[in-house]
């Protein structure tokens, strides 16, 4: 890296064209074989490739268990990138790309794999001018964090001195709860330095989670009625059609409320409810959310507002879906939820009273994320009752996937001669959904981790406030058994009774 | 899609939103419209690089394709469609015949995306001054091609004279990989850098841009030098004089037009893609912003050894000719680039050119001055 004080004469602040392009560095990733490495970084990798936002000196280099070589490990990563890259192949792209992946076999235990990991990374400094510069991708198990960590520190990867920076990515579940959770941070806190830990929320890499962002404080609009003034109330949902596929191992233990819950849908309610930061850097942004988680709260009568579920044998799609238990690795008597929804407040003068509805759940109809903010009705209609009888209440519901984009419901009049009013949709689709072209999330994110920019992760203590919401939950699920819900259906009926209790009903996606 | 044949701007108008009833479009994004100045035997290109742009930047596309211009009967043709082949947005294709053809505006007019900005898009050669074509007058972006010109440098070097503020070429667009590239390398190389030469295929209007853009911030002669091709080819820095070595300090080759070799002096050869990009890429490149570009204004200035274009009003007044008085051999001046022009159209002598410029930017500047003056305002005075 150049001296401090030496600035290129050839970047301009003006200048927008240009794209920002990381340091020389190596991207190392822990757990290659695994699925999300296979379906989601590589491919993200390749793309940005394709897209030139590589840097010139850069390299790819896999650790895994696998008894393979360089050309091996290449092969592989070649098939997971023509398989899930969004932009077009090209050979010559990758040619270039596959000159610089390297593989290293061993196991996390291994003294001697890691010691040969570093050997490679100083070679690739001279080879490919890295610079010192590396991230560290962690695709692995919970429980293989701290032997990684501690080998990282052993052998000085971690650290490299004044020759370049070193990054750790995580993803989640980021701990089981709040202790487990303090103690992963203090641990990787220990061996890297906290600015250089990335929690990978890979939600908030989505162009539609960042424009609600930009809808809320780029606009006078929307910002005046934002409050409890004039929202009645919030529904956050995360629906997903798939099953937990073979994903037991890790799922049966963690739930969809630590799944989705913890992180996903707490940063969505996060990002509707915070108050405007001053400034779109990452600290600024940092104080306004760890501001709003902190402000959330919990119903007081847990047992009418916090519901559990787990899907039972259906038909979903036109295809049947086997029940939860009938999974593979799911153990007959498993307690573990596969849907779950919870009535939250946000005590602050903004939202006070106002209740926020947070869903997830698998084996639901749609695959469907959404914030639905639904307004309070007018305080007189000067309609006769009958005229208004069709009319709801006035919504903007923001899609973060699929279609993107914003729907705002309104009354109309129905055309004909009487004034009768009925609610109408207007759906907004962002232009970039049309096509493919919008970037993956994990091509953003992965760019930014390699860039520095942390403002899209969230930090130690989002995550903690986050994990402060939801033990007592958990404390309270302990031992109870999940209600049942069909597969192909909305979820448990305890679910609908909730909002019902309410004078409230869930939105349909 | 609909098509009208001999028909009136009225008339598509209400074509226009019998579609969108038709196609069930509620609502749509608009963000702009794209004025598309075409020529006949280009009107397929120029729709497949639109709708590529439409993609990332959902508009109305309105594309202007004159035809015949001293036909005796003016007539005007328009196919409509909103979403399938023509991209997400709305895509009028306007033929004219006859004098109609040179009054495109009267048809585009109403046509426009309410209360949106407009870019003007010239597919073939660059009007020799865009104040004489009302379609350029009325948008607030431009986009021209000099490559497309017989002589695409004397054509950029027009451009230079005729800039104003929201003018941009393709020939900058198409620099985009080359200026990252070539930033991305100077990240890392503190070294001073001494004269620069860059090579590419004869008359490539990129080149002489791009030796604009680095002149002034490397501080260096830049020379252009004629390559094989395809494109630039290569672009080479030398070391400052005194730092003692016959290598150059860094060089970017690119032969194939695909991909470049980066060197470095003391670092090994990197090889990255940097291939040459379709006009579908360079247009959406040039919808992702709507104000001056000041980075482009500073190369073209360099480049022609002119200066303060960013200062110039944005406003430029429209200036009628009537081509009825044109001699029929000097018709083509007045379209560029239309293919079905009998007359053998002059391209416009240079010294022509500059003189018409400056006129013009000193009736602009007056207006300007009298508008500043009518609401009490001294400081907008050139």
């Amino acid at each position: 890296m150049a001296a401090a004080g030496y600035t290129n004469p050839l970047r301009d602040a003006r200048d927008r064209r240009i794209p920002r392009v990381p340091d020389p560095c190596a991207l190392v990733v822990f757990g290659v074989t695994g699925d999300l490495a296979r379906k989601k970084l590589l491919p993200a990798v390749y793309d940005l490739a394709n897209r030139g936002l590589l840097p010139p000196g850069f390299a790819l280099l896999g650790f895994s268990r696998r008894d393979w070589g360089d050309a091996d490990f290449s092969q592989l990563a070649m098939e997971s990138a023509q398989k899930g890259a969004r932009t077009p192949w090209r050979d010559g792209v990758w040619e270039r790309l596959a000159a610089s992946i390297r593989f290293v076999p061993g196991a996390f235990d291994d003294d001697e794999a890691f010691d040969t990991l570093q050997q490679t990374l100083i070679e690739l400094e001279d080879s490919h001018g890295i610079h010192g510069n590396a991230a560290f991708y962690l695709s692995i198990p919970p429980p293989a964090f701290p032997t990684v960590l501690k080998q990282m520190q052993r052998t000085g990867l971690a650290d490299s001195g004044d020759r370049g920076w070193r990054r750790v990515v995580v993803e989640k579940p980021f701990g089981h709860d709040l202790a487990s959770s303090r103690d992963l941070n203090q641990l990787v806190d220990s061996v890297f330095t906290a600015d250089d830990v990335f929690r990978i929320d890979h939600y908030l890499g989505k162009e539609t989670v960042q424009n609600l962002l930009a809808m809320r404080f780029a606009n006078t609009l929307f910002e005046p009625i934002w409050n409890a003034n004039f929202v009645d109330s919030v529904q956050i949902t995360m629906a997903e059609d798939v099953g937990i596929g073979s994903r037991a191992g890790f799922y049966d233990g963690a739930g969809a409320a630590r799944d989705v819950l913890q992180n996903h849908l707490l940063q969505l309610l996060a990002l509707t409810a915070m108050e405007e930061p001053v400034s779109f850097d990452a600290d600024s942004l940092r104080i306004e959310k760890v501001k709003v988680l902190g402000a959330i709260s919990l119903p007081s009568d847990l047992h009418a507002y916090a519901v559990r579920g787990q899907y039972e044998a259906g038909w979903l799609a036109g295809e049947r879906a086997i029940g939860y238990l009938e999974e593979s690795d799911v153990p007959a008597d498993s307690t573990t939820e596969t849907y779950a929804a919870v009535r939250l407040g946000v005590e602050t003068r903004r939202w006070g009273g106002v209740p926020f509805y947070l869903r997830t759940g698998k084996r639901l109809p749609r695959r469907v994320t959404e914030i639905a903010v639904t307004f309070k009705r007018a305080p007189h209609l000067p309609f006769p009752v009958t005229d208004t009888q069709e009319l709801g209440r006035n919504q903007l519901v923001v899609r973060v996937q699929p279609d993107e984009g914003v729907t705002m419901r309104f009354g109309s009049k129905v055309p004909g001669t009487a004034m009768e009013v009925r609610d109408v949709s207007m759906d907004f689709l962002y232009g970039e959904a049309f096509t493919e072209s919008s970037p993956e999330a994990y091509e953003r994110l992965i760019l930014d981790v390699l860039l520095g920019d942390a403002t899209l992760f969230p930090r130690n203590l989002e995550v903690e406030a986050s994990w402060r919401v939801l033990d007592p939950l958990e404390a309270f699920w302990v031992g109870s058994q999940p209600e049942r819900y069909r597969a192909g259906t909305w979820g448990p009926a305890g679910s609908d009774a909730m909002l019902r209790r309410d004078g409230r009903a869930w939105r349909r996606p | 899609m609909t098509t009208l044949w001999d028909t009136t701007g009225k008339e598509i108008v209400e074509a226009l939103s019998a579609e969108r009833r038709s196609t069930g479009a509620v609502a749509f994004g608009l963000v702009l419209t794209l004025v598309a100045v075409v020529d006949e035997r280009n009107v397929r290109s120029a729709i497949d690089a639109a709708t590529t742009a439409s993609m990332a930047h959902p508009c109305r596309t309105l594309m202007v394709v004159r035809r015949q211009p001293e036909a005796d009967t003016p007539r005007l043709d328009a196919e409509i469609s909103i979403g399938g082949t023509g991209g997400p947005g709305e895509t009028i294709v306007l033929r004219m015949w006859g004098r109609l053809a040179l009054h495109a505006e009267s048809v585009v007019l109403p046509l426009l995306a309410p209360d949106a900005p407009v870019v003007t898009w010239w597919h073939g050669e660059p009007p020799p001054h865009i104040s004489h074509d009302p379609l350029g007058v009325l948008a607030d972006r431009r986009v021209t091609d000099s490559a497309a010109a017989a002589d695409p440098p004397a054509a950029l070097h027009a451009r230079a004279h005729d800039y104003r503020p929201g003018d941009t070429d393709l020939a900058w667009p198409r620099l985009t990989g080359w200026r990252s590239l070539l930033a991305a390398a100077f990240d890392a190389c503190p070294d001073a850098a001494g004269p620069v030469t860059v090579y590419a295929e004869r008359k490539n209007p990129s080149a002489v841009l791009l030796a604009g853009w680095l002149g002034p911030r490397l501080r260096s002669d830049v020379a252009v030098e004629d390559s094989a091709g395809p494109g630039i080819t290569e672009v080479r820095v030398a070391a400052a004089p005194g730092a003692g070595s016959e290598v150059p300090l860094l060089s970017v080759v690119r032969t194939d037009g695909r991909t470049a070799v980066l060197s470095r002096s003391g670092q090994p050869d990197r090889t990255l893609p940097l291939p040459r990009r379709e006009r579908g890429d360079l247009l959406a490149e040039e919808l992702r912003r709507l104000d001056a570009d000041q980075v482009y204004a500073e190369a073209l200035a360099a480049a022609f050894s002119l200066t303060e274009l960013n200062d110039r009003p944005q406003h430029r007044r429209h200036v009628w000719r009537d081509i009825a008085e044109a001699p029929s051999e000097r018709i083509g001046e007045f379209l560029p680039g239309v293919s079905d022009v009998r007359a053998t159209g002059g391209h416009t002598d240079p010294s022509t050119v500059e003189e018409t410029a400056r006129e013009m930017l000193a009736a602009d500047w007056a207006d300007q001055a009298k508008a500043a003056a009518a609401v009490g305002d001294t400081t907008a005075a050139p």
